[in-house]
């Protein structure tokens, strides 16, 4: 529901971050935890359709990788996967110390080089 | 499978550059919640979540009466349209402030600090902002809390905290309302209270009816234990 908001937000950042430069990108890569409830189709839907608006930006493509969740287990000290949202290490004890799973940002950006 | 490059207009890829940044789409809004929690450092604030209906608006009228004189409350409430929730709230003599989200599912930190200039906050203990229906976007939108609150009804179904994970994950009280309906329909308050804690380990439960009063001196309780905390913990900071 908030997939154009979003891409909106990505290209904003890229303005700031790469001033005068965002023509030149290429590629876009999203991670995403899982956790944040980003859906790679559509997200790709969304760019599609703000590119449509913003033609300058037509040549850029974007890739999203989903992370899984992982939390580190503060007794035995275990990074577990997050199956079906149960928050407890292989040990038992349960964790909500995640260190993977809530990230939305851009974690390379690809420029044609000129 | 859709890709949205259009391959007769890409430029022939020489060489590239790439630049490795971990750049947080969401920074702006947690940006802003810094501001708020540093903005409103003694009091209490409290960020209630529900899907449309489960009687939250309906519980800060009783919080109201049952703590007036306790302590000074206010409410900033959301909703897409109307200000039906805060005249609610201001009949029963609640300081409430509505925000207008205008169609937008959740409040955002922005919302709530553009809210702070217009509602009197002088000497105020406690403020709840009554989040817009929804258990699934405002998970993601911190809004500078100290605690977040997700209320659930006996009328909605008791497998909901698996449903909503992210909502469950980050709230630290669930509040089982309108508990005056047990008798009557299927929910079970143990199977809801499993659910919750398979999500999220430290989550407390409390049922309480809004309307008859059962639970209502806990949940008062509560509330005035973790606004002593806030005020306590600043004096020995």
């Amino acid at each position: 529901m908030h997939e154009i908001s979003l891409v909106r937000n990505i290209f904003r950042t890229l303005e700031e971050e790469f001033p005068g430069r965002v023509e030149q990108v290429r590629t876009i890569r999203l991670k995403v935890g899982l956790l944040s409830n980003v859906q790679p189709i559509l997200m790709q839907n969304a760019f599609a359709a703000v590119l449509e608006d913003e033609p300058r930006y037509a040549a850029a493509a974007l890739e999203v990788e989903v992370l899984p969740v992982l939390i580190q287990c503060e007794a035995c000290g275990n990074t577990t996967t997050v199956q079906q949202y149960k928050f407890v290490c292989t040990c038992g004890t349960p964790s909500k110390n995640i260190v993977q799973g809530e990230e939305l940002m851009i974690s390379q950006v690809v420029f044609e080089d000129q | 499978m859709n890709t949205s490059k259009p391959k007769s207009n890409r430029a022939p890829v020489g060489s590239v550059q790439c630049e490795n940044t971990t750049l947080n789409l969401l920074k702006a809004n947690d940006f802003v919640a810094k501001a708020i929690r540093e903005r409103l450092p003694e009091m209490l604030v409290i960020n209630i979540c529900s899907s449309p209906g489960s009687g939250k608006t309906t519980l800060m009228q009783e919080t109201g009466k049952r703590l007036a004189g306790k302590l000074n409350m206010a409410v900033l409430v959301g909703d897409p349209e109307t200000e039906r929730d805060a005249v609610r709230m201001r009949e029963v003599g609640i300081n409430a402030l509505q925000i207008v989200t205008g169609g937008m599912c959740h409040i955002e930190a922005q919302m709530v600090l553009q809210a702070l200039d217009h509602i009197n906050l002088e000497g105020v203990d406690l403020l709840f902002i009554e989040n817009v229906g929804n258990l699934v976007c405002p998970a993601a939108f911190d809004l500078g809390e100290d605690y977040r609150v997700t209320v659930l009804a006996c009328t909605e179904g008791d497998d909901k905290p698996k449903k909503y994970p992210r909502m469950f994950l980050t709230s630290e009280l669930m509040v089982v309302s309108k508990a005056d309906l047990l008798p009557y329909v299927p929910f079970s308050v143990d199977a809801v209270t499993k659910d919750a804690r398979d999500v999220n380990p430290d989550i407390e439960v409390m049922a309480i009816s809004s309307l008859k009063g059962q639970g209502i001196d806990e949940w008062c309780s509560w509330l005035l234990g973790k606004v002593q905390e806030k005020k306590e913990a600043l004096v020995t900071a």
